[in-house]
């Protein structure tokens, strides 16, 4: 989850670098760029966030078994 | 080795815990004793004509001295007296002397229209006869042009001021303590900042013990840090300014401008020094790669982006030769960063939420876990009110704010504003309360929110600019409950004290300000940074007021969807790139602190943090030097404030004297 987090994240930024650098910076390229990685850091932080929480039930269960 | 990720909250408590030198205590006393309150009004209101005149003359009003002198005489009065001062008494002393000190600046925005409403900015953009006078008298009314106070004109603006300040209270005492229930005690959030506020009273009350400790001896070399620097850099212009026309600056206040050299290699970039060394102690205790980050890209953004590639492409396109920091950040504001920095705001609000929606999920996950909260029970004699009956206040409380707005911009849509009350507001200091709980600070703000509002209700009439409007948050507050928790003050306590002191600071305040408006006009010579800055601040106010009408202001002109979008898009990408390398976030606020402002203004603080980390903490070790900090900030600010009362009580008399021809 962290690796596809990651991905999001710099695919949203290349995207960003290539509409100001070959797009003129059109606001709409732009914005579409704000919006991957928008979804980039939200996946970043619940991964994160939820991580401990997942792993703690997992370590449970290997505990009980 | 691979770094180790580390979560936003865990980076920020680990930060909080260097304060956090003890864990607070669970039995509760009353700190409010008639030496308390006495003490409080007593070193609060000597120290607020010096407060009020010091905000106008360096831009700092060292407000924050006055509490920690009221606690240094009480402790060594407490000494002397073979007594002991309790921490609960501290805490409270601390807060209410705050309250008194600060009790004259609150009615500041009084002078300032006084002076908005006669400038030429206000007339050329037509607003000047627009201003309501529910704000401030008309500009050719006696109440102005006497600078009196005390006149009959001020009595609908601050008649209207106070009735603010009532709701006011009644809003935030009630909305806090609810917000502070729920999150505090049913939810048991950490607060981790709050331990850092509650060791200033712990640490001094020690001190009323027979041993002498370290702490009285760093708020002395704090304190006269603060007298030579404070005599230096405002006492010398002062003193000079009451006998002469033109004050001698030793230090020209509040810059030394260098925009001029830099424009033959660096055009458009600008470069003030800030002479208030003051703020290197601010840089001691700010974190570390903030404070650098901030200087780096401030540097970045005035020698390499302004001139090397906006002003080569022709973005900051009004900048001539020859002007100064003020114009040259007027234009590039106008060309560029206002855009840029509506963007970049953006981007704050969507990672705070990414940051703050995830942590609601976590912890409702981990309460069921946990099995232990969800109790609304409180720990014995704390002092608690009913919630039923807090939640009556606030009702009350926002209920007569609605319709005092409504009263005062009776064509404003009233759904805007049962909307901010009754959904925006609850909704909003939730989310806080529960970052300052996890985090210790506020990650979740909607930027341009009243513009939006404005927008949407289609109301263009230029007084809803001026009016309050009930988008409120109690989040913040909720911090100060925890403070008084973990000092072990009873709740009943401080809400007695600060509705005692109340009345007296009401009128007190004003009526000092009234005298110090007496002095001579302000702006004026006698006030350096208010005659440097409030004329470009009026131009702003201009822009920002005039933004929305007839749909071709100046300000709707400078805003352009491209550099906006640029904004926002670059400040996610940097803070997406710093978690996929596993950076601190802290960088990200530095970089976002310091795009597009002027490096000059950092150079204290740089030199307190690069201090700090490279001698500092080396000489003393890190835990001492974090124990040092905060007692070091509160000396150095009270040698400066005494410095600030001395030369008003100067200036105030030598007014009062009237000098004969003969």
């Amino acid at each position: 989850m962290e690796k596809v987090a990651s991905l999001i994240i710099i695919i949203g930024t290349l995207l960003w670098l290539f509409s100001v650098l070959a797009l003129e910076g059109r606001w709409q390229w732009q914005m579409f760029s704000a919006l991957v990685l928008t979804i980039g850091i939200f996946w970043a932080h619940f991964w994160e966030e939820l991580r401990e929480t997942d792993n703690t039930e997992e370590s449970n269960k290997s505990g009980e078994e | 080795m691979a770094r180790e990720r580390v979560s936003q909250a865990d980076e920020w408590q680990a930060w909080a815990q260097r304060y956090d030198i003890e864990g607070g205590i669970r039995t509760f006393e009353s700190g409010l004793t008639v030496k308390v309150f006495v003490g409080a009004l007593f070193v609060g209101l000597l120290m607020m004509p010096g407060s009020i005149y010091l905000s106008y003359v360096s831009g700092e009003s060292g407000a924050g001295a006055a509490p920690w002198v009221a606690v240094i005489l009480f402790t060594e009065l407490a000494r002397r007296s073979f007594t002991t001062a309790r921490r609960q008494e501290l805490y409270m002393l601390l807060g209410l002397t705050g309250a008194a000190v600060g009790s004259g600046l609150q009615y500041r925005n009084f002078i300032w229209y006084a002076y908005f409403i006669n400038t030429p900015q206000a007339a050329s953009y037509e607003i000047a006869d627009k201003i309501p006078d529910w704000i401030v008298p008309a500009g050719d009314s006696v109440g102005v042009l006497t600078r009196s106070l005390l006149h009959p004109d001020w009595l609908l603006p601050i008649g209207i001021y106070l009735a603010g300040k009532l709701l006011g209270t009644l809003r935030f005492v009630s909305g806090q303590y609810i917000l502070f229930r729920l999150t505090a005690d049913l939810e048991r959030l950490p607060y981790p900042m709050a331990p850092i506020s509650a060791q200033g009273a712990t640490a001094l009350a020690e001190t009323t013990g027979k041993e002498e400790t370290w702490r009285w001896r760093v708020f002395s070399i704090g304190s006269m840090a603060g007298l030579i620097w404070g005599f230096l850099y405002i006492g010398v212009p002062s003193l000079t300014g009451v006998m002469m026309s033109q004050p001698i600056q030793i230090l020209k206040i509040p810059w030394i401008d260098f925009t001029q050299s830099i424009e033959g290699f660096a055009p458009t970039g600008v470069f003030a020094l800030r002479t208030d060394f003051g703020q290197m102690l601010i840089g001691f205790v700010m974190p570390f790669p903030v404070i650098m980050a901030e200087f780096l890209t401030a540097m970045a953004s005035q020698f390499i982006v302004n001139p090397q590639i906006l002003y080569r492409y022709e973005i900051l396109h009004q900048w001539s030769p020859g002007l100064d920091v003020r114009g040259v950040g007027l234009f590039n504001g106008l060309d560029f960063w206002i855009s840029y920095g509506m963007g970049k705001n953006f981007s704050l609000a969507i990672v705070g939420m990414a940051a703050s929606i995830p942590m609601l999920f976590k912890l409702r996950k981990s309460q069921k876990a946990a099995g232990e909260r969800g109790s609304f029970a409180t720990p014995p004699n704390r002092g608690d009110f009913p919630i039923w009956l807090m939640g009556l206040m606030w009702l009350i409380g926002m209920g007569g704010f609605v319709w005092l707005i409504h009263w005062m911009v009776p064509n404003f849509p009233l759904s805007f504003l049962l909307g901010y009350a009754f959904l925006y507001t609850p909704m909003n200091s939730y989310v806080t309360a529960r970052t300052f709980g996890v985090l210790g600070r506020d990650l979740f703000e909607i930027p341009y929110l009243h513009e939006i509002t404005f927008i949407l209700s289609r109301y263009e009439e230029i007084d809803i600019w001026f009016a309050p409007l009930p988008d409120e948050d109690y989040g913040r507050g909720t911090q100060s409950w925890r403070v008084l928790e973990l000092t072990g003050t009873t709740f009943t306590s401080n809400l007695a004290g600060t509705l005692l002191i109340m009345p007296i600071l009401l009128v007190s305040g004003i009526v000092v300000l009234h005298f110090i408006w007496q002095i001579a006009p302000i702006p004026s010579a006698q006030y350096p940074f208010a005659q440097m800055m409030w004329p470009i601040n009026a131009t702003n106010e201009c822009l920002w007021k005039t933004s929305l009408r007839d749909g071709n202001s100046q300000m709707l002109q400078a805003i352009r969807g491209d550099y906006v979008a640029a904004g926002l898009t670059s400040s996610l990408a940097i803070y997406g790139m710093l978690w996929v390398f596993k950076q601190p976030s802290m960088w990200f606020y530095g970089i976002i602190g310091g795009s597009g402002a002027d490096p000059g203004s950092m150079i204290a603080r740089l030199l307190g943090a690069i201090i700090g980390r490279f001698y500092m903490i080396k000489r003393f070790g890190m835990r001492r030097w974090y124990m040092f900090n905060p007692v070091l900030a509160a000396g150095f600010a009270c040698g400066v404030g005494l410095i600030g009362m001395g030369t008003v009580a100067i200036a105030l008399v030598s007014k009062a004297v009237i000098v004969k021809p003969f």
